[in-house]
């Protein structure tokens, strides 16, 4: 699948962090730090950068990598003021409200209020309706709640299995069967069997959807063949 | 009859076998007796020497001639051999199915624990000799555990059942050359436990009259009361008649061989053999025998003899025989499951995919070769694809052959399933399940917004079979067995309302706040509102959250939203905006939700 303008690349970084390519905009999720680890390097050039909530795991070094590659750092409140103390120019930043679009060419992002849990408080957590191309990806960073993602439609849909004050495997499944996307990716493991459970659930009860489980490092291509045929390649 | 009276040389051979478990050969042991007897009332026999020749092989008897010495009158000598052999005359096997019901190739060896097993036994004698078999007696051991023992058939002889010795007892019969008999008993078999049982012994003694194992064919040599003598008398001047005359005096029969008489010629010279005769004949007691010849000579002829004779002798032979079967042991089938849901309980009104893993466990005594699972899911509860069930034999994950289906064969969370596990022929792909060993399978299945107030039973029948398949052993829950844990979530959704005055005349701002403050996930939730008669729906905001607005009967309309899905913690906040004239009448929003 190569040389189609309407390709979508996803790439995986591990955990919950995941770069959005759609011709030469490069939308950055969650670069988080985990156990003192980057997940993406800070000369990571993007056009977004955006964190879906103020926890380091998600906010990690976005800050770095939205100055190095003078991207916009997009995130709800919290997330923009921690960007803020890392040194984000409030000119490159811009914060997301619920259901406020966020749009650049070729990408479209409205964000929805959801909810993780932090050491057994609720955070808030956006997830994102990423209109991309004509691909159109949920992103559900670190949720515990679905919000309205099971109403909408969706061509890929990227939900954590990990437990742990965001969704286990049954509720990413559960999402998955009511919301149908053609494609489900689950992130944010903390046992190699969950992705695996959530690959096997979603082959026997998804009714259609297609599980990946996407390695560190591997590139998800997606697009629309010919306007009406979903395609997809895991490198 | 004094005078039919001969020397009986008997052989009187023995051979004991021993048998195993499935009839087949352990050993046989053979002996026999060589014994001369010497059936005369008055007329000692000596010289005695049985000749064996090159009849010995199969024997360990290391010489040609055995000498017996002399026997009296009503005497024996005897003379102990053994022989070489590879099989009894008698061929005897057992069949002992454990099920003799159902039939196959091969019988059923094996108990189902605490059934009645439907036993039968067939005893067949087979005669390998082309001489009759007599004097049979069979004895089969009844094992304790088994009653309502029945004679079914028997193709020649008596069989009877003693309760006190609990034994069947076959006897008064003869099998024919080549022939077989058969004796089938049909029993009632009970175990109580896993032990091994015994399915008891077999003993059968038989005697073949004028047969014989080693291929002995004896003669005799003797010597018994015989008279003989050269009578010479002149019947002419210087002519001789010499007579030889032989006589029995004993009261047996007596064979005389030859009869030589040599004359010594009056001038010398070599002796001329004047008498040659080999009669061969049997002389009965006191029977006379001569020969004679004439000679002429001045003097009273010289002669000499030289006669061979010997007691006539028969042979009598027969075979006795015994076989000892051992005991057959009977394993014992039985089999215990579990069943696990992961996790034992969903909550009410999810989607939760829920792991099953059923082992069976061989906890008898015996291999099984085939084992069934039938699991039963009730409604709401979306089954697994045939595709994804994961098998393990012996903790190793199984490749070989399973049938796995479903009925019926769809995933639709609204019926009941029943999922049917079957793996065939465990001896060909890996080897049957051993005792204690164990067959594992697993699943998912997706539990489908299971209701609190609703019993979801999961029943389950394991089964189990030996090869050849005979009864099957079974292990079930009861049908109410096995209930997936609905966990009770509270559901609770609030609503509040706030009427306020909106910026223009008459209108008015109608703020409710629609919440899931239970603990689970509420679906089809509708908030109605009522607007009051004189005021009209002017816009909801935010837009897309506009109510379904219809007048009712009693004066105003009624405002309607639904929303699919809230989960815990959602909340939603609607402002509508309603213009008119009047009193703004405040009425209590209705929710409704599963």
């Amino acid at each position: 699948m190569t040389g189609c303008d309407s390709l979508l690349k996803i790439t995986y970084y591990g955990k919950t962090s995941f770069a959005l390519e759609f011709n030469e905009t490069v939308i950055l999720l969650n670069p988080g730090i985990w156990d003192g680890e980057k997940i993406v390097p800070d000369d990571f050039m993007a056009r977004v950068v955006i964190s879906t909530n103020q926890a380091d795991d998600a906010v990690g070094n976005a800050a770095a990598i939205a100055v190095n590659s003078k991207a916009w750092f997009l995130g709800n409140k919290g997330a923009g003021e921690k960007a803020t103390e890392q040194g984000v120019k409030p000119w490159l930043l811009h914060e997301l409200k619920p259901e406020v679009p966020y749009e650049i060419p070729d990408v479209k992002i409205v964000p929805y209020a959801l909810t993780r849990l932090e050491g057994g408080e609720r955070m808030e957590n956006l997830g994102l309706y990423i209109e991309i191309g004509d691909m159109k990806v949920g992103y559900l960073g670190d949720t515990i709640i679905r919000g309205p993602f099971e109403h909408l439609d969706m061509d890929v849909l990227i939900t954590p299995v990990g437990g742990d004050g965001v969704f286990p495997v049954k509720d990413a499944v559960s999402l998955c069967i009511d919301a149908k996307p053609r494609v489900g990716i689950p992130m944010r493991w903390t046992s190699n069997e969950e992705p695996q459970k959530f690959a096997k659930y979603i082959e026997q009860f998804g009714q259609g959807v297609i599980p990946v489980v996407m390695e560190p490092s591997q590139v998800l291509e997606v697009q629309w063949a010919a306007g009406n045929e979903f395609r997809y390649e895991l490198n | 009859m004094s005078e039919n009276r001969k020397v009986v040389i008997d052989l009187e051979e023995t051979e004991k076998s021993e048998l195993g478990e499935t009839s087949e050969l352990k050993n046989i042991e053979a002996s026999g007796v060589l014994s001369v007897n010497n059936v005369s009332e008055k007329s000692r026999i000596w010289n005695v020497k049985v000749l064996l020749n090159e009849s010995r092989d199969k024997t360990d008897i290391g010489e040609e001639i055995l000498t017996a010495g002399e026997v009296d009158a009503g005497g024996k000598w005897e003379s102990e051999y053994g022989i070489s052999v590879k099989a009894p005359i008698v061929t005897f096997t057992e069949v002992f199915d454990t099920c003799g019901t159902v039939e196959t190739e091969d019988p059923h060896w094996a108990y189902v624990l605490g059934k009645e097993n439907p036993v039968k036994i067939t005893l067949t004698i087979k005669n390998e000799t082309s001489g009759e078999l007599d004097n049979i007696i069979l004895n089969k051991t009844i094992p304790p555990e088994l009653s309502n023992i029945e004679v079914v058939s028997t193709k020649s002889g008596v069989a009877e059942y003693d309760e006190g010795t609990k034994q069947i007892v076959w006897k008064d019969f003869v099998i024919y050359p080549k022939e077989s008999s058969e004796l089938v008993i049909s029993a009632t078999g009970t175990v109580e436990d896993i032990e091994p049982k015994s399915a008891g012994e077999v003993v059968i003694t038989y005697r073949g009259e004028g047969q014989q194992r080693s291929v002995l064919d004896p003669d005799l040599s003797a010597l018994t009361e015989f008279l003989t003598g050269i009578e010479t008398a002149e019947t002419e001047p210087n002519t001789w008649e010499c007579t030889l005359e032989c006589s029995n005096e004993s009261d047996l029969i007596v064979r005389l061989d030859k009869a030589e008489v040599y004359l010594t010629p009056e001038d010398g010279g070599a002796k001329q053999k004047m008498i040659d005769e080999t009669p061969g004949i049997e002389m009965s007691p006191d029977q006379e025998w001569r020969s004679s010849f004439q000679v002429n000579s001045k003097s009273t002829p010289k002669c000499t003899q030289e006669l061979a004779y010997t007691p006539a002798k028969t042979v009598a032979k027969r075979v006795l025989g015994t076989i000892e079967k051992k005991a057959q042991v009977i394993p014992v089938y039985d089999i215990e499951y579990t069943k696990e849901f992961d996790p034992p309980s969903v909550a009410s009104f999810d989607k939760t995919p829920v792991e099953i893993t059923i082992e069976v466990k061989n906890t008898g005594t015996a291999k099984l070769n085939e084992i069934t699972i039938e699991d039963n899911l009730p409604d709401d509860i979306m089954p697994p694809t045939s595709e994804h069930i994961s098998v393990w034999v012996r903790g190793k994950k199984f490749s070989g052959p399973f049938e796995f289906t479903i009925d019926p064969e769809d995933q639709d969370p609204e019926k009941p399933h029943k999922m049917t596990f079957r793996v065939e022929d465990l001896k060909d792909a890996g080897g049957e399940l051993e005792p204690g060993e164990s067959l594992k399978i697993n699943y998912a299945v997706m539990a489908w917004r299971n209701r609190p107030e609703k019993e979801y039973p999961s029943p389950i029948v394991c089964t189990a079979n030996t090869y050849p398949a005979g009864m099957p052993v079974v292990d079930e829950s009861p049908e109410d067995g096995h209930k997936l844990g609905v966990i009770y979530k509270k559901r609770a959704i609030s609503t509040k309302k706030a009427i306020n005055k909106g910026s223009g005349a008459g209108e008015y701002v109608v703020v409710l706040v629609v919440a899931n403050n239970g603990e689970v996930t509420a679906e089809n939730i509708e908030v109605t509102d009522w607007i009051p008669a004189g005021f009209e729906y002017v816009s909801t905001d935010p837009e897309d959250e506009a109510p379904e607005v219809f007048p009712v009967a009693e004066g105003g309309n009624y405002m309607v939203w639904t929303w699919q899905r809230m989960n815990p913690g959602d909340k939603k906040k609607i402002k509508v905006t309603v213009q008119g004239e009047g009193e703004y009448e405040r009425r209590e929003p209705e929710v409704t939700s599963i």
